[in-house]
């Protein structure tokens, strides 16, 4: 049958057991037994090929690009494995049937079970590595449905989350270990990857890649330190923790281990790492299942036990390691299982499997009796059995097998640990069976129907058959080490025998069965030792390193986010300061093009008083009255140093807007507290310094680095210099860009400048309907205002100096094309005349004076601008193609008319009112709380006549 | 003219559609209409993405080649545009019952997606910071828009102010650039970055980086995220996880490769700090979270470091695996959040994680479905969410990375752990999950049809592998 069916017939028959729920449990079982039987014969019909050494193959191509293909082989080692699987299955399913109550919902085990089986058929058989590792996870899953199949139970939801994490992790992790093999040896199929043994212990990438593949076969075989998740696990129904927990998913970790034996193995890395392993988790398991009362846990602890003892094998790196290694996987398979079942039995028919509740059940149970007794005594180690054999073997091997340079380490660990393994058969047998009947079991206990205890039986049986004639099981057990060890070393000539001759094994087989009975003897006081001393749990410890997890994390999260702006504000500002560092030191620094150029005392006067004012407004800057002179001082010696380099538009610019967002600020601060509260700690106020001071410094040395260095292409301005008077007829380029070479931009930029004064005048506007108009209403200023707020010398200078300030405004405006100047600068110089009038004389008085509204001000400029534009589509040219040509009117000297200027006017109007429109929304704010604007101008008038009371403390009005 | 025109064709639709939109909504039934915009808006949103996707090969330059239509920005648009259409259908029912659903919202929700389709055409610093902007700027309005809530409120705030100086140092970025190239123009920026790389390049790069890495999350630009995730509405939380991901991403990648394809060196290692920082803040800090919305802040930022760490390869094959990996994230994230939006009790929404406990006894169906999304969320084989995290591992290990895959193994690791938490909650928890039954239908459909694609995509990944490798190479060549 194709490898194809193989694998799929697990998964496509899980669907059935689920659909034939209602059909009963006969059915769902059945269903289940017969689609793992013709998987079992469909791998079957393989056994030829593979006797004769033929690697089976099928391939389907997948995704070829990621390196995942559906590619089987089934050799030798797959054959081994799966046989084990669908043939143990085919005995778990058989047993399940009568284990599982009525009560529990059988189609949901059964199709949690196959799929589980399909995806251990699935590893076993996997060609692909990157196939294997889906299987992989899918084994996890789907036993994490398994173990929890039984929800009711609290031991069952820790088992799950425990096993769940530690194998799931396992496999992520394995994931990269698989991916750097197939990087190394340049393909993911395993048959590829087995033949570059040297290239990839060469490969430096060999230790991380073994690491992480360890990994996941440690976890997923349980091997210390990851040993602690298979006993809690067990809280399962005992069909899965005998097909699961000894007989499959556990060995998956060994079977990639030895599938992979051939490139991994021999280094000295894999050999401390996995005969470590091995080593410390079989004594360890074996010391602690000795001192379990519960029957499953103490099975569980012997099973993590055990597959240490083939961990240990396979580390070793020896061909006759891996032989023994195979042939304990198989015996290990059967006594194993078949002692899960039976005490499965003892838990059905006792209703407990606490061992202290137990004993002589020899006379109720006969059948069982014979069965768990001849299992238990094979893992002992007793001759005759299986486990007799494989376990010389085992301790053949070690008296070979030198760590650390002590060469009694490991034969001495491994008798030892045989000794107490010896000792936990002993107690399961003595403890269970034997010894006086008892009249206090929870359950009166009989030997259950042939359902449950056949399979068992059928178990032993194989057990004993092997342990009296090794030779049949020989030629299949050197198939399996063929394929194994790969073209990596020759199998081994050596025979399965029961009478090897007096070698060293031998002694410490005795010594380890002697030494069991003699523990036997001795229990009770080494259980009260036990007992009395105290243990490092793995559950607590495995919920304390998580906890221990959750408290980092938390940690993590409550320094780095606690909600403060200015902590995420500073996390940047030094990942960016460090950053830039990093491109300092890794980048090429060019040598200095340009010489630094002789400084005046005057700029290093101007430079100074920047700093200071920058300086003082950092220090004053609690006091915001103070702190906005500085602002102002800090805006107008950045003018100046416009000035200082040529740049005359910028500065009229800078210094305009200047005055107008001082005014503006002054005009809020009004309704601000007049300090600032000190919330910091003098501590943070340090932090923050250095942080700003470094930055800062950053900031000065690249803007020095770039000064000091010509740019790389030509600027952008040479073409602006050569074409402005040709193309645009001024010579200000500045203006002629703004109005002609960018004029689309710059219509897009006074539309969006009437938006938003148009925004500001919205939002105020609606402001002052809502809570805030009562607040308003409701405010009383903190402090005494002063008593002339509309003193006659400013009312009396902002009106001469009106007409003044509108001319100069108007002669900008003109000389704008070809001198500094311009419709943008000019509109706010006349909105700082308008302005000015509002502040000398009031809102209100202003007001009743404006005649056109600002809103209508907007609209004229954007539409003159916007049909300046348009003018140029009645020529045939684009939008705003600019034009200009030169006319004499007597009796002026000739001048120019441009297009451009038309579209100058524009932005001018929009300008003067975007500004004013938004000064007076937030004025309107000042004038609606709870203050009478005076409708005069002044107020103190003389020729007004009106009496000069309750002045002193008249609150102020709109700025 | 009309030629350029005719490649932002999708764009201008989308933009003409919001803005009419908004006239109607204002001069018409204001937020009456609400529903009928989400539903009509996710229309025109799947429409234009059909009419996108189904456009046909080439690339497509306008205005002098700053805005590029290409395989990579149409891939990307697709996925935008189909994200941001199912999470406006997933918002509607939870934002109208509690009184959030707003006229605008859709309107800004198209407005933003309009700035991430300009971002992923971006062939120039000024279009990418248009692009970028529009976007941002509909965003920090969506953000705080429960304005009566002080989270929100403060959520939006931090957003903007951050965003703010994130794109103050972007622009900074590109100015520099700009002084060393003389162009905006990528296509000239690639020539002149060319060989060894000169300081001012280098500056202007890094600073690009760091903007452009707060767009997208990633350590240790990513502070904002866990506030503004859990402080916006939940559906809004969803579309930051989900569109304007995909479109940074996109935008870096661009950047990275079109502009600075010829210093790969340099970037490379940008990326692979911000990669391997992402990841393991994202993986450590989530493990202590009780606020799901918060766990979904930090698993985005270690899933932007998996997306990053393929577009550190600085490969073909490295975009190509990025953009799988963001298609499945968009995927994954959607249904978890049609999840975490279907999380209520007695009306209320619930975003503790262990009123998780025992859900599935609740709802067996959706909490499998959420186990099977979670699952993919952590990589686990067989399922979709593991061949994006592949993908990109391998990308990285192709280039000669291994060591930033090793860390994205383990960063996966230790991330798995809080996605199997959940898991072990809803199935294994202490006590019984008191949440409601029932829902939405859409969040329901939205959910089984999330995980069922993380089940079956596994048998060729819908054909997006195909897809995204076009794009990739029309990307870096």
């Amino acid at each position: 049958m194709s490898l194809f069916f193989i694998v799929a017939l697990p998964f496509l028959g899980a669907l059935l057991p689920g659909v034939m729920n209602a059909a009963g449990r006969a059915a769902c079982a059945g269903v289940t037994f017969v689609v793992t039987l013709m998987a079992f014969v469909g791998l079957l019909t393989n056994l030829p090929a593979v006797l004769a050494g033929q690697v089976v193959t099928a391939r389907i191509d997948w995704m070829p690009q990621l390196g995942l293909n559906f590619t089987l082989m089934l050799d030798g080692l797959g054959f081994f494995f799966a046989f084990l699987i669908l043939g143990i299955g085919l005995l778990i399913i058989a047993y399940g049937r009568h284990y599982l109550s009525r009560n529990d919902n059988m189609g949901e085990f059964f199709t949690y079970l196959l799929l589980f089986q399909g995806a251990m058929v699935g590893i076993v058989l996997s060609d692909n590595i990157l196939l294997l590792l889906v299987f992989w996870e899918l084994t996890s899953l789907s036993s994490f449905l398994l173990i929890g199949y039984w929800k009711h139970l609290p031991e069952g939801r820790q088992g799950a989350r425990m096993a769940l994490a530690v194998t799931g992790m396992g496999g992520l992790a394995m994931i990269g270990g698989l991916m750097m093999l197939g990087q190394i040896a340049g393909s993911y199929e395993l048959s590829v990857i087995l033949q570059n043994r040297e290239a990839i212990q060469a490969d430096p990438l060999y230790t991380p890649a073994l690491l992480l593949i360890l990994l996941g076969c440690f976890t997923k075989s349980a091997q210390f330190p990851f040993h602690f998740w298979l006993p809690h696990a067990m809280a399962a129904p005992t069909p899965v923790s005998a097909y699961l927990h000894s007989a499959t998913m556990v060995k998956a970790g060994i079977f990639l281990m030895a599938r992979l034996w051939p490139v991994l193995s021999g280094t000295p890395e894999w050999f401390v790492i996995v005969t470590t392993a091995g080593l410390v988790t079989m004594v360890l398991g074996a010391v602690i299942a000795l001192f379990k009362h519960d029957l499953k846990a103490l099975l569980a602890f012997s099973t993590v036990s055990h597959l240490g003892l083939i961990t240990m094998l396979l580390g070793t790196g020896t061909a006759f390691g891996v032989f023994a290694a195979v042939f304990h996987i198989l015996n290990h398979a059967t006594f194993k299982a078949a002692l899960f079942m039976s005490a499965g039995i003892v838990d059905h028919e006792a209703k407990t499997r606490d061992i202290r509740q137990l004993g002589g059940l020899r006379h109720l149970m006969p059948v069982t009796f014979v069965i768990a007794t001849i299992a238990a005594l094979s893992m002992a180690g007793i001759p005759l059995l299986n486990g007799f054999l494989s376990k010389e073997m085992m301790l053949e091997a070690t008296t070979k097998t030198v760590l650390f340079d002590i060469w009694w380490l490991v034969p001495a660990l491994a008798t030892f640990g045989s000794l107490m393994s010896a000792a936990y058969c002993f107690r399961f047998i003595g403890h269970t069976f034997l010894g006086p009947r008892r009249d206090d079991y929870p359950a009166q206990p009989h030997d259950p129907n042939p359902g449950m205890w056949m399979p068992p039986a059928i178990l032993v049986v194989l057990v004993i058959v092997i342990g009296i004639a090794p030779a049949l099981a020989e030629p299949f057990v050197k198939l399996v080490t063929n394929a194994v060890l790969g073209t990596a070393a020759e199998v081994p000539d050596k025979h399965i025998k029961i009478w090897h001759g007096l070698i060293p094994a031998l002694y410490m087989s005795i010594v380890a069965i002697i030494g069991g009975l003699f523990v036997m003897a001795v229990f009770k006081p080494l259980l009260r030792f036990w007992e009395s001393r105290a243990r490092p749990e793995a559950k607590p410890m495995f919920e304390g390193f998580v906890e221990g997890i959750a408290v980092i994390a938390r940690f993590v999260t409550h320094r780095l986010h606690n909600g403060a702006f200015t902590r995420y504000a500073m996390i940047g500002f030094v990942t960016i300061v460090a950053a830039g560092y990093h491109a300092w030191v890794t980048g090429t620094v060019g040598d200095a093009t340009r010489a630094m150029q002789q400084v005046g005392p005057v700029p290093i006067a101007g430079w100074a008083m920047l700093v200071a004012a920058t300086c003082g407004l950092v220090i004053l800057h609690r006091n915001r009255f103070l702190a906005l002179m500085m602002i102002g001082i800090v805006g107008l010696m950045v003018s100046v140093g416009f000035v200082y380099f040529s740049a005359p538009d910028l500065a009229m610019t800078q210094f305009t807007v200047e005055v107008v967002t001082i005014i503006l600020l002054l005009l809020a601060l009004n309704f601000l507290p007049k300090g600032t509260p000190i919330e910091s700690t003098p501590l943070r106020r340090v932090r923050d310094a250095s942080v700003a001071i470094i930055g800062g410094l950053a900031t000065f040395a690249l803007a020095f680095h770039y000064m000091l260095r010509d740019a790389v292409t030509t600027p952008i301005s040479e073409f602006h210099l050569a074409n402005s008077y040709k193309g645009g007829g001024g010579t200000n380029v500045v203006n002629v860009i703004l109005v002609d070479f960018r004029g689309f931009d710059t219509y897009g930029e006074i539309i969006v400048l009437g938006i938003a004064a148009l925004l500001i005048y919205a939002l105020t506007e609606t402001l002052l309907d809502g809570p805030v108009r009562r607040k308003l209403l409701n405010r009383v200023p903190d402090q005494p205002r002063a008593g002339d707020m509309h003193p006659m010398m400013m009312v009396v200078l902002t009106r001469v100096t009106m007409p003044v300030v509108l001319l100069v405004g108007f002669y900008i405006f003109l000389r704008g094309h070809n001198e500094p100047g311009g419709g943008f600068i000019s509109g706010l110089i006349v909105s700082i005349a308008v302005v000015m009038q509002y502040m000398a004389s009031g809102f209100h008085w202003a007001s009743d004076r404006l005649r056109y509204p600002y809103h209508g001000v907007i609209g004229a400029g954007v539409l003159i601008a916007g049909l300046t534009g348009i003018g140029s589509w009645f020529v045939t040219k684009p939008f705003l193609t600019s034009d200009f040509t030169y006319v004499r009117i007597p009796p002026f000297n000739e001048f120019e008319l441009a297009t451009a200027a038309l579209f100058d006017l524009g932005v001018f109007l929009a300008v003067v009112g975007a500004v004013m429109l938004s000064l007076e929304s937030f004025s309107r704010l000042a004038r609606r709380a709870n203050v009478e604007d005076s409708e005069y101008p002044m107020d103190i008038d003389p020729s007004r006549d009106d009496p000069p009371d309750a002045r002193a403390d008249a609150p102020t009005g709109g700025g | 003219m009309s030629a350029d025109l005719n490649i932002i064709l999708p764009e201008i639709f989308l933009s003409i559609f919001a803005m009419l939109g908004l006239v109607v909504g204002a001069y018409g039934g204001k937020d009456k209409l609400a529903a009928l915009f989400v539903w009509v808006t996710s229309a025109v949103l799947v429409a234009t993405a059909a009419w996108i996707g189904f456009q046909g090969a080439g690339t497509g330059r306008a205005f002098g080649g700053m805005f590029v239509d290409d395989g990579f920005a149409r891939f990307a648009k697709v996925t935008i545009l189909l994200a941001g259409a199912a999470i406006l259908l997933m918002s509607e029912s939870y934002m109208a019952r509690r009184d959030l659903l707003r006229f605008e919202y859709p309107l800004l929700i198209v407005l933003a997606i309009v700035g991430m389709m300009v971002m992923v055409s971006a062939g120039d610093l000024i279009a990418l910071y248009m692009g970028l902007e529009l976007q941002s700027l509909a965003l920090y309005v969506v953000a705080a828009l429960r304005r009566d809530s002080v989270k929100s409120t403060e959520a939006g705030l931090k957003y903007f102010v951050l965003g703010a100086l994130s794109s103050g140092l972007l622009l900074y970025g590109a100015s520099l650039v700009y002084g060393f190239a003389g162009t905006t123009l990528f296509a000239g920026i690639i020539e002149a970055a060319e060989g060894e790389t000169p300081l001012g390049l280098l500056f202007g790069l890094a600073f690009i980086c760091a903007g452009l890495a707060f767009k997208i999350s990633a350590a240790p630009f990513h502070m904002w995220t866990p506030d503004v995730y859990e402080g916006s509405p939940t559906p809004v939380t969803a579309f930051f996880a989900t569109a304007p991901k995909v479109a940074a991403m996109g935008l870096f990648a661009r950047v990275v490769h079109d502009a600075f394809g010829g210093v790969i060196g340099d970037w490379q290692q940008i990326l692979a700090v911000l990669s391997v920082a992402s990841m393991f803040l994202g993986a450590i800090a989530a493990i202590g979270q009780t606020n799901i919305k918060r766990l979904m802040a930090y698993s985005s930022i270690a899933h932007m470091g998996y997306a990053l760490m393929g577009l550190a390869a600085g490969t073909a094959q490295g975009v190509e695996a990025m953009l799988i990996y963001m298609a499945i994230y968009v995927t994954m994230n959607i249904g978890t959040f049609a999840f975490i939006l279907s999380m209520e009790k007695d009306g209320a929404p619930v975003v503790e994680i262990n009123a998780l406990s025992l859900y599935s006894k609740r709802e067996p169906m959706k909490a499998l479905a959420m186990l099977v999304l979670l699952f993919s969320l952590a990589g686990v084989p067989p399922l979709v969410g593991f061949f994006a995290k592949y993908s990109v591992l391998l990308a990285a290990v192709d280039a000669g990375l291994a060591w930033l895959a090793i860390l994205g193994v383990v960063a996966s690791v230790i991330g798995a752990f809080y996605y199997l938490r959940i898991v072990y909650l809803m199935y294994f928890g202490a006590d019984e999950s008191e949440l409601d039954t029932g829902g939405s239908g859409i969040l329901w459909g939205f959910l089984i049809a999330s995980a069922a694609a993380m089940v079956f995509g596994v048998v060729n990944l819908f054909g997006v592998e195909g897809a995204a490798a076009a794009a990739a190479a029309a990307l870096v060549n």
